[in-house]
């Protein structure tokens, strides 16, 4: 049954439906016996609370009640707390929190690196042509702390002239 | 917390920038060696290299098995001084200070500057310069960081 239907009993059974569609309704409950289910118990359910509103006595006037209401609901209001002032501290470490974790970040980036740039370099061996002097052959061994510039033009005859003993002295 | 690590971070920064701020004085040694296949030196005044020297030597990509010393000679650099140390009549090397561990050094060949070469030496660092020298030796200038 969908929900059309649902409100349309409900209607029904209220007396807001007009005539014809009071008679449509009527006529239909004779053969829809789900229908006719739901309107026993919506029936039931009326005269049940009918029932108990009228055990119910206001010990006041009905006016009285609802301004007695009224009344507290301002208190209510009037006691939530105003918004107090953000403190020094709390407004600091609301910015250092995360400019220290962009900082803690950077830290450990650097380690990072740091111990990245070591491991290759240890135990490796590199060789570079130097820039300052194309004559010149760098080979740097990283795990001796070595650097070996190699000179491929001097002079056999500048800087090793060899003495009679064939040495450079 | 937050608090602690930013001290923690500052007192870092300061203590790099404390550490890079200081600038000692620079102890180095400097040796001109001969480098031969042959198992003796006909000087009689060539001894072999130390065995820290002739270990590093050995690691590098050279061809020759001995190493004799020429000529030692140790001397202090002071930040931003420089110095010229005479090895042998045509080999001069001079070393200048940069600070932190950095060098410039300039070999001298007659007295013609042959090879200038910025280069940083921590302790325990070696720089090698080097050449083909008559009857396939070599001759290289060996300087070390002493301090």
């Amino acid at each position: 049954m969908d929900w059309k239907t649902q409100l349309k009993l409900q209607a029904f059974l209220d007396g807001e439906l007009p005539e014809t569609q009071a008679r449509k309704v009527s006529n239909s409950l004779a053969q829809d016996r789900e229908a006719a289910a739901l309107l026993a118990e919506l029936r039931q359910t009326r005269e049940a609370l009918a029932g108990f509103d009228k055990g119910i006595q206001l010990p006041e006037t009905r006016e009285f009640f609802w301004s007695k209401i009224q009344r507290e609901i301002q208190r209510a209001e009037a006691r939530t707390p105003a918004p107090v002032g953000i403190p020094f501290f709390a407004r600091l470490r609301r910015l250092l929190m995360p400019a220290t974790a962009v900082a803690l970040l950077a830290i450990v980036g650097m380690v990072a690196t740091r111990q990245t740039g070591s491991t290759l370099r240890s135990g490796g061996a590199e060789a570079e042509t130097s820039l300052e002097d194309t004559g010149a052959f760098t080979y740097r061994d990283y795990s001796a702390g070595t650097t070996l510039v190699w000179l491929s033009y001097p002079a056999e005859h500048e800087l090793a002239d060899e003495d009679e003993g064939g040495t450079l002295d | 917390m937050a608090i602690l690590v930013w001290c923690s971070v500052i007192c870092a920064l300061l203590a790099c920038g404390e550490s890079r701020s200081q600038a000692a004085t620079l102890k180095l040694q400097v040796q001109l060696v001969w480098g031969t296949n042959d198992d003796r030196s006909p000087d009689p005044k060539h001894k072999p290299v130390e065995s820290d020297v002739r270990e590093k030597l050995k690691e590098l990509p050279l061809k020759w098995s001995n190493y004799f010393e020429v000529n030692r000679k140790g001397f202090e650099v002071s930040p931003a001084g420089v110095i010229r140390i005479a090895l042998s009549e045509k080999c001069e090397v001079e070393v200048r200070s940069l600070g932190s561990s950095k060098l410039e050094v300039t070999l001298f060949g007659k007295g013609k500057e042959t090879l200038k070469r910025t280069q940083s030496l921590p302790n325990g660092e070696m720089l090698v310069l080097g050449g083909n020298a008559p009857n396939s030796t070599a001759w290289l200038v060996v300087l070390k960081r002493m301090e």
